[in-house]
Protein backbone atom coordinates (compact mmCIF):
# COMPACT_ATOMS: atom_id res chain seq x y z
CA UNK A 1 0.00 0.00 0.00
CA UNK A 2 3.16 2.36 0.61
CA UNK A 3 3.97 1.77 -3.28
CA UNK A 4 0.48 2.74 -4.37
CA UNK A 5 0.74 5.79 -2.27
CA UNK A 6 3.97 7.02 -3.52
CA UNK A 7 2.22 6.70 -7.46
CA UNK A 8 -0.68 8.34 -6.42
CA UNK A 9 0.45 11.29 -4.84
CA UNK A 10 3.11 11.94 -8.23
CA UNK A 11 0.51 11.40 -10.39
CA UNK A 12 -2.44 13.84 -8.53
CA UNK A 13 0.58 16.39 -7.83
CA UNK A 14 0.95 15.92 -12.07
CA UNK A 15 -2.45 17.11 -12.51
CA UNK A 16 -1.66 20.48 -11.22
CA UNK A 17 1.65 20.66 -13.14
CA UNK A 18 0.10 21.99 -15.98
CA UNK A 19 -2.51 24.35 -16.62
CA UNK A 20 -4.84 21.49 -18.19
CA UNK A 21 -6.52 20.28 -14.96
CA UNK A 22 -7.37 23.56 -13.67
CA UNK A 23 -9.00 24.38 -17.12
CA UNK A 24 -10.46 21.32 -17.22
CA UNK A 25 -12.25 21.58 -14.17
CA UNK A 26 -13.73 25.07 -14.56
CA UNK A 27 -14.71 24.02 -17.87
CA UNK A 28 -16.73 21.29 -15.72
CA UNK A 29 -17.81 23.40 -13.43
CA UNK A 30 -19.25 25.82 -15.13
CA UNK A 31 -20.72 24.08 -17.93
CA UNK A 32 -22.61 21.00 -15.65
CA UNK A 33 -24.16 24.40 -12.92
CA UNK A 34 -24.89 26.30 -16.32
CA UNK A 35 -27.29 23.60 -17.56
CA UNK A 36 -29.17 23.01 -14.21
CA UNK A 37 -29.04 26.39 -13.29
CA UNK A 38 -30.52 27.51 -16.92
CA UNK A 39 -33.82 25.04 -16.15
CA UNK A 40 -33.97 25.49 -12.52
CA UNK A 41 -35.53 28.74 -11.95
CA UNK A 42 -38.20 27.76 -14.56
CA UNK A 43 -39.12 24.71 -12.68
CA UNK A 44 -38.66 25.99 -9.18
CA UNK A 45 -37.71 22.58 -7.69
CA UNK A 46 -35.65 22.25 -5.35
CA UNK A 47 -33.61 19.30 -6.36
CA UNK A 48 -30.83 18.05 -8.51
CA UNK A 49 -32.32 15.65 -10.41
CA UNK A 50 -31.32 17.15 -13.61
CA UNK A 51 -28.10 18.23 -12.88
CA UNK A 52 -27.51 14.45 -12.25
CA UNK A 53 -29.04 13.46 -15.31
CA UNK A 54 -26.38 15.13 -17.18
CA UNK A 55 -23.57 13.58 -15.64
CA UNK A 56 -23.57 10.76 -18.27
CA UNK A 57 -22.71 12.28 -21.12
CA UNK A 58 -20.77 14.49 -19.65
CA UNK A 59 -18.37 12.17 -18.20
CA UNK A 60 -18.36 9.91 -21.51
CA UNK A 61 -16.09 12.68 -22.85
CA UNK A 62 -14.83 14.12 -19.72
CA UNK A 63 -13.55 11.80 -18.08
CA UNK A 64 -11.55 9.64 -21.37
CA UNK A 65 -10.27 12.93 -21.13
CA UNK A 66 -8.76 12.90 -17.30
CA UNK A 67 -7.40 9.14 -17.64
CA UNK A 68 -5.85 9.77 -21.12
CA UNK A 69 -2.36 10.56 -20.00
CA UNK A 70 -1.92 8.18 -17.60
CA UNK A 71 -0.24 5.87 -19.47
CA UNK A 72 0.15 7.75 -23.08
CA UNK A 73 2.52 10.07 -21.10
CA UNK A 74 4.57 7.87 -19.84
CA UNK A 75 4.92 5.67 -23.37
CA UNK A 76 6.00 9.25 -24.97
CA UNK A 77 8.58 10.70 -22.40
CA UNK A 78 10.29 7.29 -21.80
CA UNK A 79 9.24 7.70 -17.93
CA UNK A 80 7.69 4.01 -18.44
CA UNK A 81 10.87 2.47 -18.30
CA UNK A 82 10.99 4.11 -14.76
CA UNK A 83 8.24 2.60 -13.41
CA UNK A 84 8.22 -0.39 -15.10
CA UNK A 85 11.43 -1.07 -13.25
CA UNK A 86 10.80 0.01 -10.10
CA UNK A 87 10.69 -2.81 -7.54
CA UNK A 88 6.81 -2.26 -7.34
CA UNK A 89 3.83 -5.09 -8.81
CA UNK A 90 2.15 -3.50 -12.04
CA UNK A 91 -1.07 -3.47 -10.22
CA UNK A 92 0.31 -1.25 -7.53
CA UNK A 93 1.38 1.24 -10.18
CA UNK A 94 -2.20 0.25 -11.87
CA UNK A 95 -3.65 1.28 -8.31
CA UNK A 96 -1.59 4.61 -7.83
CA UNK A 97 -2.57 6.17 -11.24
CA UNK A 98 -5.69 5.20 -11.29
CA UNK A 99 -6.98 6.13 -7.31
CA UNK A 100 -4.82 9.42 -8.37
CA UNK A 101 -7.52 10.45 -11.37
CA UNK A 102 -10.71 9.37 -9.23
CA UNK A 103 -9.75 12.00 -6.30
CA UNK A 104 -8.78 14.34 -9.20
CA UNK A 105 -12.48 13.75 -10.50
CA UNK A 106 -13.89 13.29 -6.69
CA UNK A 107 -12.12 17.00 -6.31
CA UNK A 108 -13.97 18.24 -9.30
CA UNK A 109 -17.17 17.24 -7.66
CA UNK A 110 -16.43 18.70 -4.53
CA UNK A 111 -16.79 22.02 -6.50
CA UNK A 112 -20.34 21.14 -7.33
CA UNK A 113 -21.19 21.17 -4.09
CA UNK A 114 -22.09 24.64 -4.24
CA UNK A 115 -25.39 23.44 -5.99
CA UNK A 116 -27.13 21.92 -3.04
CA UNK A 117 -25.64 24.23 -0.35
CA UNK A 118 -27.47 26.71 -2.68
CA UNK A 119 -30.72 24.79 -3.29
CA UNK A 120 -30.62 23.89 0.80
CA UNK A 121 -30.41 27.78 1.09
CA UNK A 122 -33.28 28.50 -1.33
CA UNK A 123 -35.58 25.36 -0.33
CA UNK A 124 -36.04 22.52 1.68
CA UNK A 125 -34.50 19.93 -0.91
CA UNK A 126 -34.50 16.01 0.11
CA UNK A 127 -30.80 15.35 0.56
CA UNK A 128 -31.07 11.57 0.58
CA UNK A 129 -31.42 11.97 -3.21
CA UNK A 130 -28.84 14.21 -4.00
CA UNK A 131 -26.61 11.87 -1.50
CA UNK A 132 -27.64 9.27 -3.72
CA UNK A 133 -27.10 11.12 -6.78
CA UNK A 134 -23.44 11.94 -6.07
CA UNK A 135 -22.83 8.06 -4.84
CA UNK A 136 -24.06 7.17 -8.30
CA UNK A 137 -21.70 9.80 -10.16
CA UNK A 138 -18.89 8.18 -7.96
CA UNK A 139 -19.46 5.09 -8.74
CA UNK A 140 -19.74 5.51 -13.22
CA UNK A 141 -16.81 8.03 -13.07
CA UNK A 142 -14.73 4.85 -11.44
CA UNK A 143 -16.22 2.90 -13.79
CA UNK A 144 -15.38 5.38 -16.82
CA UNK A 145 -11.88 6.40 -15.17
CA UNK A 146 -11.20 2.25 -15.42
CA UNK A 147 -12.27 2.15 -19.16
CA UNK A 148 -9.93 5.59 -19.45
CA UNK A 149 -6.67 3.90 -17.91
CA UNK A 150 -7.22 0.73 -19.61
CA UNK A 151 -7.37 2.10 -23.03
CA UNK A 152 -4.25 5.00 -22.35
CA UNK A 153 -2.35 1.89 -21.30
CA UNK A 154 -2.74 0.76 -25.31
CA UNK A 155 -1.95 4.21 -26.65
CA UNK A 156 1.59 6.42 -27.03
CA UNK A 157 -0.94 8.93 -27.96
CA UNK A 158 -3.09 10.85 -25.88
CA UNK A 159 -5.74 11.82 -28.58
CA UNK A 160 -5.92 8.40 -29.52
CA UNK A 161 -6.54 7.30 -26.00
CA UNK A 162 -9.23 10.30 -25.02
CA UNK A 163 -10.92 9.21 -28.91
CA UNK A 164 -11.16 5.28 -27.62
CA UNK A 165 -12.06 5.92 -23.82
CA UNK A 166 -14.87 8.52 -25.00
CA UNK A 167 -16.20 5.39 -27.53
CA UNK A 168 -15.95 2.35 -25.50
CA UNK A 169 -17.97 4.59 -22.43
CA UNK A 170 -20.36 6.21 -25.37
CA UNK A 171 -21.05 2.33 -26.29
CA UNK A 172 -21.93 1.49 -22.38
CA UNK A 173 -24.14 4.52 -22.55
CA UNK A 174 -25.98 3.78 -25.17
CA UNK A 175 -26.75 0.25 -25.26
CA UNK A 176 -28.35 1.08 -21.63
CA UNK A 177 -30.78 3.15 -23.86
CA UNK A 178 -34.36 2.13 -24.46
CA UNK A 179 -33.93 3.58 -28.14
CA UNK A 180 -31.08 1.38 -29.04
CA UNK A 181 -32.03 -1.64 -27.29
CA UNK A 182 -35.52 -1.74 -28.68
CA UNK A 183 -33.94 -1.79 -32.69
CA UNK A 184 -31.26 -4.40 -31.10
CA UNK A 185 -34.20 -6.71 -29.71
CA UNK A 186 -36.08 -6.37 -33.15
CA UNK A 187 -32.96 -7.97 -34.88
CA UNK A 188 -32.35 -10.18 -31.89
CA UNK A 189 -34.93 -11.27 -29.49
CA UNK A 190 -33.62 -10.54 -25.87
CA UNK A 191 -29.89 -9.17 -26.97
CA UNK A 192 -31.24 -5.87 -26.81
CA UNK A 193 -32.81 -6.20 -23.43
CA UNK A 194 -30.22 -8.07 -22.07
CA UNK A 195 -27.34 -5.39 -23.13
CA UNK A 196 -29.66 -2.62 -21.67
CA UNK A 197 -29.63 -4.50 -17.98
CA UNK A 198 -26.12 -6.35 -17.87
CA UNK A 199 -24.03 -4.29 -20.04
CA UNK A 200 -25.70 -0.54 -20.02
CA UNK A 201 -24.95 1.46 -17.17
CA UNK A 202 -27.86 3.81 -17.75
CA UNK A 203 -30.84 1.56 -15.22
CA UNK A 204 -28.12 0.87 -12.61
CA UNK A 205 -27.16 4.73 -12.52
CA UNK A 206 -30.60 5.44 -12.54
CA UNK A 207 -31.90 3.22 -10.01
CA UNK A 208 -29.26 4.73 -7.41
CA UNK A 209 -29.99 8.06 -8.89
CA UNK A 210 -33.88 7.39 -7.28
CA UNK A 211 -32.18 6.00 -3.72
CA UNK A 212 -32.29 2.17 -4.57
CA UNK A 213 -29.06 1.60 -3.49
CA UNK A 214 -28.78 -2.41 -3.82
CA UNK A 215 -26.01 -4.73 -4.37
CA UNK A 216 -27.10 -5.62 -7.82
CA UNK A 217 -26.11 -1.82 -8.75
CA UNK A 218 -23.14 -1.24 -6.77
CA UNK A 219 -22.07 -5.20 -8.41
CA UNK A 220 -22.22 -3.95 -11.73
CA UNK A 221 -19.97 -0.76 -11.11
CA UNK A 222 -17.70 -2.49 -9.21
CA UNK A 223 -17.45 -5.89 -11.28
CA UNK A 224 -16.64 -3.29 -14.57
CA UNK A 225 -14.47 -1.19 -12.55
CA UNK A 226 -12.17 -4.29 -11.15
CA UNK A 227 -12.30 -6.02 -15.02
CA UNK A 228 -10.86 -2.52 -16.76
CA UNK A 229 -8.41 -2.52 -13.86
CA UNK A 230 -7.77 -6.01 -14.08
CA UNK A 231 -7.15 -5.64 -18.00
CA UNK A 232 -5.38 -2.65 -17.92
CA UNK A 233 -2.53 -4.86 -15.34
CA UNK A 234 -2.46 -7.98 -17.76
CA UNK A 235 -1.62 -5.51 -20.87
CA UNK A 236 1.36 -4.25 -18.55
CA UNK A 237 2.50 -7.32 -17.81
CA UNK A 238 1.82 -8.60 -21.21
CA UNK A 239 4.07 -5.79 -22.75
CA UNK A 240 7.34 -7.14 -21.88
CA UNK A 241 6.65 -10.39 -24.15
CA UNK B 1 27.13 -11.20 -11.43
CA UNK B 2 24.99 -10.75 -14.38
CA UNK B 3 24.14 -14.17 -16.14
CA UNK B 4 22.83 -13.75 -19.74
CA UNK B 5 22.60 -17.57 -21.03
CA UNK B 6 21.90 -18.14 -24.48
CA UNK B 7 19.12 -15.13 -24.84
CA UNK B 8 17.12 -14.63 -27.91
CA UNK B 9 14.68 -12.17 -28.11
CA UNK B 10 12.12 -11.69 -31.22
CA UNK B 11 10.43 -8.44 -31.80
CA UNK B 12 8.06 -10.20 -34.63
CA UNK B 13 10.15 -12.14 -36.91
CA UNK B 14 12.93 -9.69 -36.19
CA UNK B 15 15.76 -11.14 -34.05
CA UNK B 16 16.78 -8.31 -31.64
CA UNK B 17 19.27 -10.79 -29.84
CA UNK B 18 20.50 -13.89 -30.93
CA UNK B 19 21.35 -16.46 -28.62
CA UNK B 20 23.86 -14.37 -26.55
CA UNK B 21 25.60 -15.91 -24.04
CA UNK B 22 27.90 -13.61 -21.77
CA UNK B 23 28.66 -13.01 -17.72
CA UNK B 24 29.78 -9.97 -15.99
CA UNK B 25 31.56 -10.19 -12.32
CA UNK B 26 31.14 -7.92 -9.57
CA UNK B 27 32.61 -5.13 -9.82
CA UNK B 28 33.53 -4.93 -13.45
CA UNK B 29 33.01 -2.32 -16.13
CA UNK B 30 31.20 -3.99 -19.04
CA UNK B 31 31.15 -1.89 -22.44
CA UNK B 32 28.70 -2.58 -24.99
CA UNK B 33 29.09 -1.46 -28.24
CA UNK B 34 27.61 -1.98 -31.62
CA UNK B 35 26.04 -0.14 -34.58
CA UNK B 36 22.54 1.33 -33.46
CA UNK B 37 20.13 -1.20 -33.61
CA UNK B 38 22.42 -3.93 -32.79
CA UNK B 39 20.54 -5.01 -29.76
CA UNK B 40 22.51 -2.98 -26.95
CA UNK B 41 19.51 -1.71 -25.49
CA UNK B 42 16.97 -5.07 -25.92
CA UNK B 43 20.03 -7.00 -23.61
CA UNK B 44 20.26 -4.04 -20.87
CA UNK B 45 15.83 -3.77 -21.24
CA UNK B 46 16.11 -7.64 -20.08
CA UNK B 47 18.36 -7.58 -17.29
CA UNK B 48 16.69 -4.60 -16.19
CA UNK B 49 13.04 -6.74 -16.54
CA UNK B 50 11.60 -4.69 -18.40
CA UNK B 51 11.03 -6.80 -20.79
CA UNK B 52 11.22 -10.60 -21.31
CA UNK B 53 13.58 -12.54 -23.03
CA UNK B 54 11.71 -14.99 -25.87
CA UNK B 55 14.28 -17.87 -24.86
CA UNK B 56 17.12 -18.31 -22.46
CA UNK B 57 17.38 -17.42 -19.22
CA UNK B 58 19.25 -13.88 -17.09
CA UNK B 59 20.10 -13.97 -13.49
CA UNK B 60 21.50 -11.25 -11.42
CA UNK B 61 23.09 -12.65 -8.60
CA UNK B 62 21.72 -15.89 -9.10
CA UNK B 63 18.10 -14.40 -9.06
CA UNK B 64 16.17 -15.58 -12.26
CA UNK B 65 15.06 -11.95 -13.85
CA UNK B 66 11.71 -13.49 -14.75
CA UNK B 67 11.01 -15.17 -11.80
CA UNK B 68 12.08 -12.48 -9.03
CA UNK B 69 11.62 -9.12 -10.97
CA UNK B 70 11.19 -7.22 -7.73
CA UNK B 71 14.43 -8.48 -6.06
CA UNK B 72 16.00 -8.09 -9.18
CA UNK B 73 14.98 -4.13 -9.94
CA UNK B 74 16.05 -3.48 -6.15
CA UNK B 75 19.64 -4.61 -6.86
CA UNK B 76 19.59 -2.50 -10.22
CA UNK B 77 19.98 1.02 -10.90
CA UNK B 78 18.88 1.54 -14.63
CA UNK B 79 19.49 4.83 -17.19
CA UNK B 80 17.64 3.84 -20.34
CA UNK B 81 18.23 5.56 -23.45
CA UNK B 82 15.35 8.02 -23.48
CA UNK B 83 15.95 9.81 -20.19
CA UNK B 84 13.38 9.16 -17.76
CA UNK B 85 12.24 12.50 -16.89
CA UNK B 86 9.20 14.17 -15.65
CA UNK B 87 9.51 17.96 -17.44
CA UNK B 88 6.98 19.41 -15.28
CA UNK B 89 8.75 18.09 -12.08
CA UNK B 90 10.98 20.15 -10.23
CA UNK B 91 14.66 18.02 -9.78
CA UNK B 92 14.62 17.68 -5.90
CA UNK B 93 10.84 16.30 -5.99
CA UNK B 94 11.55 14.16 -8.85
CA UNK B 95 14.65 12.41 -7.17
CA UNK B 96 12.77 12.03 -3.77
CA UNK B 97 9.71 10.49 -5.43
CA UNK B 98 12.68 8.19 -7.15
CA UNK B 99 14.37 7.40 -3.90
CA UNK B 100 10.99 6.73 -1.93
CA UNK B 101 9.27 4.69 -4.96
CA UNK B 102 12.60 2.47 -4.54
CA UNK B 103 11.61 2.04 -0.67
CA UNK B 104 13.97 4.85 0.90
CA UNK B 105 12.55 7.10 3.99
CA UNK B 106 13.00 9.46 6.21
CA UNK B 107 16.72 9.38 7.33
CA UNK B 108 18.20 7.22 4.79
CA UNK B 109 16.52 9.09 1.90
CA UNK B 110 18.10 12.63 3.04
CA UNK B 111 21.41 10.81 2.94
CA UNK B 112 20.87 9.24 -0.65
CA UNK B 113 19.70 12.36 -1.69
CA UNK B 114 22.36 14.90 -0.64
CA UNK B 115 24.96 11.67 -1.80
CA UNK B 116 23.47 11.84 -5.39
CA UNK B 117 23.14 15.76 -5.85
CA UNK B 118 26.66 15.98 -4.79
CA UNK B 119 27.91 13.06 -7.16
CA UNK B 120 25.61 14.46 -9.75
CA UNK B 121 26.40 18.22 -9.17
CA UNK B 122 23.23 18.93 -9.81
CA UNK B 123 23.12 21.25 -6.30
CA UNK B 124 22.08 24.37 -8.51
CA UNK B 125 19.14 23.04 -10.58
CA UNK B 126 17.30 21.49 -7.82
CA UNK B 127 14.55 24.15 -7.45
CA UNK B 128 13.68 24.12 -11.10
CA UNK B 129 11.46 22.37 -13.55
CA UNK B 130 13.10 19.37 -15.32
CA UNK B 131 12.22 21.07 -18.50
CA UNK B 132 14.19 24.00 -17.35
CA UNK B 133 17.38 21.95 -17.40
CA UNK B 134 19.96 21.96 -20.22
CA UNK B 135 20.46 18.43 -21.85
CA UNK B 136 23.81 18.07 -19.59
CA UNK B 137 21.88 18.66 -16.24
CA UNK B 138 18.96 16.06 -17.50
CA UNK B 139 21.69 13.52 -18.18
CA UNK B 140 22.95 13.86 -14.69
CA UNK B 141 19.86 13.70 -13.14
CA UNK B 142 18.62 10.51 -14.79
CA UNK B 143 21.78 9.50 -13.66
CA UNK B 144 21.61 10.80 -10.32
CA UNK B 145 17.62 8.47 -10.35
CA UNK B 146 19.66 5.18 -11.38
CA UNK B 147 22.12 6.45 -8.12
CA UNK B 148 19.37 7.19 -5.49
CA UNK B 149 18.87 3.63 -3.71
CA UNK B 150 22.57 3.22 -3.87
CA UNK B 151 22.26 0.08 -6.01
CA UNK B 152 25.14 -2.53 -6.69
CA UNK B 153 24.72 -2.88 -10.10
CA UNK B 154 24.33 0.16 -12.51
CA UNK B 155 22.89 -0.23 -16.06
CA UNK B 156 23.60 2.75 -18.32
CA UNK B 157 22.78 3.03 -21.65
CA UNK B 158 23.90 5.54 -23.83
CA UNK B 159 24.43 8.02 -20.77
CA UNK B 160 26.89 10.14 -22.90
CA UNK B 161 24.86 11.08 -26.21
CA UNK B 162 24.06 14.15 -27.08
CA UNK B 163 26.14 15.70 -24.54
CA UNK B 164 29.36 18.36 -25.42
CA UNK B 165 32.58 17.13 -24.66
CA UNK B 166 33.40 18.88 -20.99
CA UNK B 167 29.94 17.28 -19.95
CA UNK B 168 30.97 13.31 -21.06
CA UNK B 169 34.43 13.89 -19.45
CA UNK B 170 32.64 14.69 -16.63
CA UNK B 171 30.15 11.47 -16.79
CA UNK B 172 33.03 9.35 -17.65
CA UNK B 173 35.05 10.82 -14.48
CA UNK B 174 31.94 9.77 -12.35
CA UNK B 175 31.38 6.48 -14.13
CA UNK B 176 35.26 5.79 -13.35
CA UNK B 177 34.66 6.43 -9.49
CA UNK B 178 31.47 4.24 -8.84
CA UNK B 179 33.70 1.79 -10.93
CA UNK B 180 35.13 0.95 -7.61
CA UNK B 181 32.39 -0.22 -5.95
CA UNK B 182 30.13 -1.72 -8.90
CA UNK B 183 29.33 -3.41 -11.11
CA UNK B 184 28.61 -1.57 -14.10
CA UNK B 185 26.60 -2.05 -17.94
CA UNK B 186 27.28 0.22 -19.96
CA UNK B 187 26.39 0.63 -23.72
CA UNK B 188 27.70 2.76 -26.51
CA UNK B 189 28.52 3.87 -29.69
CA UNK B 190 31.42 6.48 -29.54
CA UNK B 191 34.42 3.95 -28.89
CA UNK B 192 37.00 6.55 -26.93
CA UNK B 193 34.43 6.11 -23.98
CA UNK B 194 34.87 2.84 -24.07
CA UNK B 195 39.06 2.72 -24.03
CA UNK B 196 38.71 5.85 -21.34
CA UNK B 197 36.41 3.73 -19.17
CA UNK B 198 36.83 0.39 -19.31
CA UNK B 199 38.75 -2.49 -20.46
CA UNK B 200 36.51 -4.87 -20.75
CA UNK B 201 33.94 -4.52 -24.08
CA UNK B 202 31.26 -6.79 -25.69
CA UNK B 203 30.59 -5.95 -29.60
CA UNK B 204 27.43 -6.61 -30.62
CA UNK B 205 26.08 -6.94 -34.23
CA UNK B 206 22.82 -7.71 -35.49
CA UNK B 207 21.68 -9.28 -32.57
CA UNK B 208 25.01 -11.45 -31.99
CA UNK B 209 27.98 -10.87 -30.08
CA UNK B 210 30.70 -10.59 -32.34
CA UNK B 211 33.94 -9.79 -30.06
CA UNK B 212 33.78 -10.28 -25.89
CA UNK B 213 37.16 -9.36 -24.03
CA UNK B 214 39.98 -6.92 -23.49
CA UNK B 215 40.63 -3.82 -25.71
CA UNK B 216 44.39 -4.98 -26.35
CA UNK B 217 42.84 -8.22 -27.80
CA UNK B 218 40.02 -7.06 -29.78
CA UNK B 219 42.03 -4.76 -31.97
CA UNK B 220 44.46 -7.51 -32.50
CA UNK B 221 42.19 -9.92 -33.53
CA UNK B 222 40.90 -7.08 -35.85
CA UNK B 223 43.64 -6.42 -37.49
CA UNK B 224 44.95 -9.48 -39.26
CA UNK B 225 46.86 -6.86 -42.09
CA UNK B 226 49.40 -5.03 -41.72
CA UNK B 227 49.01 -1.64 -42.88
CA UNK B 228 51.90 1.55 -43.97
CA UNK B 229 51.45 4.80 -45.00
CA UNK B 230 53.55 6.44 -47.38
CA UNK B 231 54.88 9.65 -48.84
CA UNK B 232 56.98 9.78 -51.45
CA UNK B 233 58.47 12.35 -53.72
CA UNK B 234 56.99 11.16 -57.22
CA UNK B 235 53.92 11.19 -59.77
CA UNK B 236 50.67 9.89 -59.42
CA UNK B 237 50.85 7.70 -62.59
CA UNK B 238 54.26 6.00 -61.62
CA UNK B 239 53.28 5.01 -58.06
CA UNK B 240 49.95 3.77 -59.03
CA UNK B 241 51.41 1.89 -61.79
CA UNK B 242 54.47 0.50 -59.37
CA UNK B 243 52.18 -1.02 -56.55
CA UNK B 244 49.82 -2.34 -58.55
CA UNK B 245 53.07 -5.09 -59.14
CA UNK B 246 54.00 -5.25 -55.78
CA UNK B 247 53.34 -8.95 -54.74
CA UNK B 248 51.90 -9.62 -51.77
CA UNK B 249 48.83 -7.11 -50.94
CA UNK B 250 46.08 -7.43 -50.11
CA UNK B 251 44.98 -3.91 -50.44
CA UNK B 252 46.12 -0.41 -50.92
CA UNK B 253 44.65 3.19 -52.27
CA UNK B 254 46.26 6.46 -52.92
CA UNK B 255 44.95 8.66 -50.11
CA UNK B 256 46.42 12.15 -51.06
CA UNK B 257 48.26 13.89 -53.59
CA UNK B 258 50.34 17.36 -52.99
CA UNK B 259 53.39 19.57 -54.28
CA UNK B 260 54.73 16.99 -56.56
CA UNK B 261 54.49 13.57 -53.57
CA UNK B 262 51.59 10.85 -53.14
CA UNK B 263 50.85 9.30 -49.84
CA UNK B 264 49.82 6.06 -50.27
CA UNK B 265 48.18 3.59 -48.08
CA UNK B 266 49.05 0.14 -48.30
CA UNK B 267 48.02 -3.33 -46.61
CA UNK B 268 49.06 -6.66 -46.26
CA UNK B 269 48.28 -10.00 -44.60
CA UNK B 270 50.12 -10.55 -41.18
CA UNK B 271 53.44 -11.28 -41.21
CA UNK B 272 55.37 -9.32 -44.09
CA UNK B 273 57.10 -6.40 -43.12
CA UNK B 274 55.34 -3.76 -45.61
CA UNK B 275 57.98 -0.93 -44.53
CA UNK B 276 61.30 -3.06 -45.91
CA UNK B 277 58.89 -3.67 -49.43
CA UNK B 278 57.80 0.41 -49.50
CA UNK B 279 61.58 0.94 -49.10
CA UNK B 280 63.03 -1.30 -51.41
CA UNK B 281 60.58 -0.08 -54.18
CA UNK B 282 61.22 3.98 -53.49
CA UNK B 283 65.25 3.23 -53.59
CA UNK B 284 64.52 1.04 -57.06
CA UNK B 285 62.79 4.16 -58.76
CA UNK B 286 64.65 6.74 -56.95
CA UNK B 287 61.46 8.34 -55.17
CA UNK B 288 62.57 9.90 -52.05
CA UNK B 289 60.61 8.91 -49.55
CA UNK B 290 59.27 12.18 -47.31
CA UNK B 291 57.23 10.37 -44.83
CA UNK B 292 56.72 6.10 -43.65
CA UNK B 293 54.08 5.77 -40.75
CA UNK B 294 52.50 2.57 -39.18
CA UNK B 295 48.82 3.63 -38.22
CA UNK B 296 48.35 2.11 -34.94
CA UNK B 297 44.65 0.58 -35.66
CA UNK B 298 42.23 2.41 -33.47
CA UNK B 299 39.85 1.14 -31.76
CA UNK B 300 37.27 2.91 -34.75
CA UNK B 301 39.82 0.53 -37.22
CA UNK B 302 38.90 -2.55 -35.28
CA UNK B 303 35.48 -2.15 -34.46
CA UNK B 304 34.81 -1.37 -38.24
CA UNK B 305 36.88 -4.16 -39.02
CA UNK B 306 34.76 -6.67 -36.68
CA UNK B 307 31.68 -5.78 -37.99
CA UNK B 308 32.66 -5.80 -41.54
CA UNK B 309 33.59 -9.35 -40.64
CA UNK B 310 30.56 -10.34 -39.51
CA UNK B 311 28.31 -8.84 -41.96
CA UNK B 312 30.51 -11.44 -44.10
CA UNK B 313 30.27 -14.00 -42.36
CA UNK B 314 26.80 -13.65 -42.18
CA UNK B 315 26.00 -12.99 -45.36
CA UNK B 316 28.53 -15.92 -46.26
CA UNK B 317 26.42 -18.31 -43.89
CA UNK B 318 22.89 -17.23 -45.43
CA UNK B 319 24.33 -17.75 -48.81
CA UNK B 320 25.25 -21.39 -48.16
CA UNK B 321 21.96 -22.12 -46.37
CA UNK B 322 19.91 -20.82 -49.56
CA UNK B 323 22.54 -23.38 -51.63
CA UNK B 324 21.38 -25.88 -48.98
CA UNK B 325 17.42 -25.16 -49.51
CA UNK B 326 18.46 -25.09 -53.50
CA UNK B 327 20.12 -28.52 -53.15
CA UNK B 328 17.41 -30.27 -51.12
Amino acid sequence: MRNVGIILRREFRAYFDSPIAYIFMIVYLCVNTWLFMSGFFLAGVADMRGFFGNIPLFNTFFLPAVAMRLWAEDKKSGTMELLMTLPMKSWEVVLGKYLAALSFYGLTLLGTLTLPISLAILGNPDMGAIFAGYLGSVLLGAFFLAIGIFVSGLFKDQIAAFLVGSLLCLFFYLVGQDWVAAPIDGWIGGLGSFLQSHVGFWTHFESIERGVVDLKNLLYFATLTALFLLLNTLSLEGRRF
Amino acid sequence: MIRVEDVTKLYGPVHALDHVTFEVADRQVLGFLGPNGAGKSTAMKIITTYIAPSQGRVTVDDLDVSKFPIEVRRKIGYLPETNPLYPDMRTDDYLRFCGEARGLSGAALRERFHWVVEACGIQSVLKKNIHELSKGFKQRTGLAQALIHDPQILILDEPTSGLDPLQIIEIRRLVQELARSKTIVFSTHILQEVSATTDRIIIINEGRIIADGYISDLKNEAAGVTHVRATMSASRAAVEREVQQLAGLSGWSIVGEADNAVTVDLKSPLGSDLRRKVGELAARHNWPVLELTVPALSLEDAFIELIKKSDTARKHEKGSRAREVVRA
